[in-house]
């Protein structure tokens, strides 16, 4: 059999064996995919709590409660009599949100006087705010332009073209490849392929130096006919092919499962994966290769995948960023697979969209390999004493 | 007692000491915070979402659909990229260039002058968390101030003053106030929190490797030595060093990084000092339970690197604790991240003090002593013998 298919062996047997690789590799995978998507399970925000502080008590106030009730995220659950009662409410995270209702309000706009409804929000909280202000503002708005409407109707206009005065332009909006702004469409898969990436290093760095902790290293190194390159490709080819277990797992059980895109998996996911899977584990190979003590190479794993997610853009967008942040996100494998996962997944085009994407991922697997490569024929050299 | 207070103190002496020879140790408790407090923080340092590009295809050419295509760019979300037409906007929504393309139709200021309602089509690529909120509100508030423009001309037209042209544009007006972030920034909402997160994460993992590394080097019975084989003073001891070393970490991040971050603290900080100083006390117990499951410190970290997001996650800070299953809910309310964030979300942000916070301190003096219970179980039987 050749060395590099028994270095893999080899290397599975470790992986299945070994506590610091298959709880990074094998156990923690399906927990933590299973919460993300568990955390979302609702997939949209319903039902928030608000408050009402209504001072007009008139037909028109109780309307306008009656279709902000109807909306996915406001239910009333209580009424506040002054502002100081609306904010403590709040503070004790009682209520997200109210809506006021100033005194004589109905009879003002009979009056042709101004009226002014008044949303607030508990912006502490960002999610639920912005989702309060789209439904309440959609409602109040809405009713305000009826009230134009029935003011030039009354004054002898014709219908359409009163309609044409209260909206003279209408937007028609689409959104595009998540028109529900289904929370769990986003950002599971995100979360889950930010874990694969942490997973797959986490385990990578300890790919070579834990040889040493086992004491297993020389046996491995007269296996292996002293070549580095035989080890690190025999070791590479096990991580890699336990990282598509992940990926079946990911693309065959949890999306579906879950209801998560429309199709299965798909081999331009498939490719994307399996470079994004040969970046991590070459960048933990180098780590490992070059970091003699296991604790000092978990700690760079871990300190360099963990801020992944907040690096990639996917929830502050990166041209957001001051410049060395910018530069930072694109030392991590995880942005690019990120971009070319919404390309190629997300928006459904063809692979060749994610070119940029492939071209940055290939760069980390042509640097991190020949660097480990280096580095630890050097140590297999010295145990050989060559 | 005084014997007992000199143990206390000779333990913690003992505990620098090993973060002083282990690297490991050193790193995640001593650069990682500060570190990280200042690499995140200055992710959102401009804490708001500005210059979203948004291609605009202007089929229309005329005097309003340039008004409008104006007023998109001077709104601070919005930066126009001009695109020839529909395709080559789509061209550049797939490669990226855009988060979405607002085509303004042919004819639109004529339809618009003769009283008949024209359209826009907006697309927007809802791939990712902010932008397309952002785009979709700015769109719609370039919209209804071209609308009432259109309003009041036509008014003041039919020989209205214009005060009374006012009036009849928008008789009911919404006036939207988000309550202790006022413009609703990304950063401003998880700045504080993701400050108290770092805390939190740096203590749990550096000290969960601390007790798995007694396990590991067999020096258990050495704490336990210098204790005088009392549980409480060991641990105690133990968690003293973490707590001024926490207790300070917080009382820098609250003045310097709120400082540079410019976030305000608008409750009663008295109260909020109490609340952190019992938060770091219970996540104590906690992180010491946690690392003496653990047989080596490499898997303690390992582990402990991946609770970060899950622990993030289920607090009710990123997602409204209601819409948890009952499952997560009930894992939530075991974490003191989640009491602790309601209560300090309450002081720092919304400007409460200690009456608002009760229920919350209640449930972490609760997790204190259940964590404390735990440790005391778990050390007993597995390091007394």
């Amino acid at each position: 059999m050749p060395i590099v298919l028994q270095i893999m062996i080899r290397e599975w047997k470790r992986i299945f064996t070994l506590s610091v690789h298959y709880w990074a590799l094998v156990v923690m995978p399906p927990i933590l995919f299973f919460l993300y998507a568990g955390i979302y399970q609702e997939q949209k925000v319903y039902d928030l709590p608000i408050a009402v502080f209504d001072e007009d008590n008139s037909a028109a106030t109780r309307q306008l409660i009656f279709l902000l009730e109807q909306t996915e995220t406001i239910h009333f659950t209580r009424s506040v009599n002054n502002y100081d009662e609306l904010r403590d409410a709040m503070r004790r995270n009682e209520i997200m949100g109210a809506v006021h209702f100033p005194r004589r309000m109905e009879a003002n706009i009979k009056s042709r006087k101004p009226a002014t409804v008044t949303l607030y929000t508990n912006a502490a909280y960002l999610v639920p705010a912005k989702l309060i202000y789209k439904d309440a503002a959609s409602v109040l708005l809405t009713g305000g332009s009826g009230v134009i409407l029935q003011k030039l109707v009354k004054k002898g206009m014709e219908p359409a073209k009163a309609m044409a005065l209260v909206q003279p332009i209408v937007v028609s909006t689409y959104s595009l490849y998540n028109p529900n702004y289904n929370y769990r469409l986003y950002l599971v898969p995100g979360l889950i392929t930010v874990a694969i990436q942490m997973m797959i290093i986490m385990a990578a760095v300890l790919m070579l130096n834990y040889e040493r902790t086992t004491k297993t290293l020389e046996e491995l190194v007269v296996l292996a006919g002293g070549s580095a390159s035989n080890i690190i490709a025999g070791k590479t080819l096990a991580h890699l092919t336990v990282s598509w277990t992940n990926w079946v797992l990911v693309a065959w059980v949890i999306f579906p499962a879950f209801d998560i895109g429309s199709t299965l998996g798909g081999w331009k996911f498939f490719t994307l994966y399996s470079l994004m899977a040969l970046g991590c584990i070459g960048l933990g190979a180098m780590v490992s290769a070059i970091a003699k003590d296991t604790m000092l190479a978990i700690d760079v794993g871990l300190f360099y995948t963990s801020p992944a997610f907040v690096f990639s853009g996917y929830t502050f967008p990166k041209w957001g960023m001051p410049w060395y942040d910018q530069f930072y996100a694109q030392l991590l494998p995880y942005s690019w697979f990120l971009e070319g996962y919404i390309k190629i997944f997300t928006m459904n085009l063809p692979l060749a969209f994610a070119w940029p994407e492939i071209r940055g991922l290939l760069w980390f697997i042509i640097v991190s390999y020949p660097i480990a490569v280096l580095v630890f024929q050097k140590q297999c050299n010295k145990i050989l004493g060559v | 007692m005084i014997k007992k207070i000199t143990s206390c103190f000779r333990i913690a002496a003992r505990e620098i000491r090993i973060i002083a020879i282990d690297h490991s140790l050193l790193l995640t408790l001593l650069l990682a915070p500060l570190l990280y407090a200042f690499f995140y923080g200055s992710i959102y340092i401009n804490k708001e979402e500005v210059n979203v590009p948004l291609a605009v295809v202007d089929d229309d050419q005329t005097t309003l659909s340039r008004l409008i295509t104006e007023q998109l760019n001077n709104t601070q979300v919005i930066d126009v990229v001009g695109a020839k037409d529909v395709n080559h906007a789509q061209y550049l929504l797939d490669i990226s260039k855009v988060q979405g393309y607002i085509y303004i139709q042919k004819g639109l200021e004529e339809k618009v002058m003769g009283l008949q309602q024209a359209n826009m089509v907006l697309a927007v690529s809802v791939s990712r968390f902010l932008p397309p909120s952002d785009l979709l509100s700015a769109v719609t508030q370039v919209s209804m101030t071209v609308s009432a423009g259109v309003r009041l001309q036509y008014f003041k037209k039919k020989g209205m003053t214009e005060a009374i042209a006012m009036q009849e544009t928008n008789p009911v007006t919404l006036d939207y106030r988000p309550l202790f972030n006022e413009r609703t920034s990304y950063g401003a909402y998880l700045l504080p929190g993701l400050l108290m997160l770092i805390l939190q994460q740096t203590l749990l993992i550096g000290l969960a490797a601390s007790m798995a590394r007694e396990r590991q080097e067999h020096t258990m019975g050495e704490l336990y030595a210098l204790a005088g084989d009392r549980f409480t003073t060991a641990f105690t001891g133990k968690g003293l060093f973490y707590f001024i070393l926490y207790a300070i970490y917080a009382l820098f991040f609250l003045t310097v990084n709120f400082s540079i971050l410019d976030l305000p603290i608008r409750g009663d900080y008295f109260s909020l000092v109490l609340l952190i100083a019992l938060f770091i006390a219970t996540l104590i117990p906690m992180a010491m339970w946690i690392g003496s499951l653990f047989k080596t410190q490499v898997l303690a970290v390992q582990i402990m690197g991946f609770s970060t997001y899950p622990f993030f996650l289920i607090t009710g800070y990123a997602w409204p604790y209601e819409e948890l299953p009952p499952v997560l809910q009930a894992l939530s309310a075991i974490l003191p991240t989640t009491p602790f964030l309601q209560a300090y979300t309450s002081i720092v942000q919304q400007g409460g003090g200690g009456a608002q916070i009760l229920p919350q301190v209640a449930h972490l003096a609760a997790l204190w002593l259940a964590y404390s219970v735990f440790l005391a179980i778990n050390v007993r039987r597995k390091f007394r013998t």
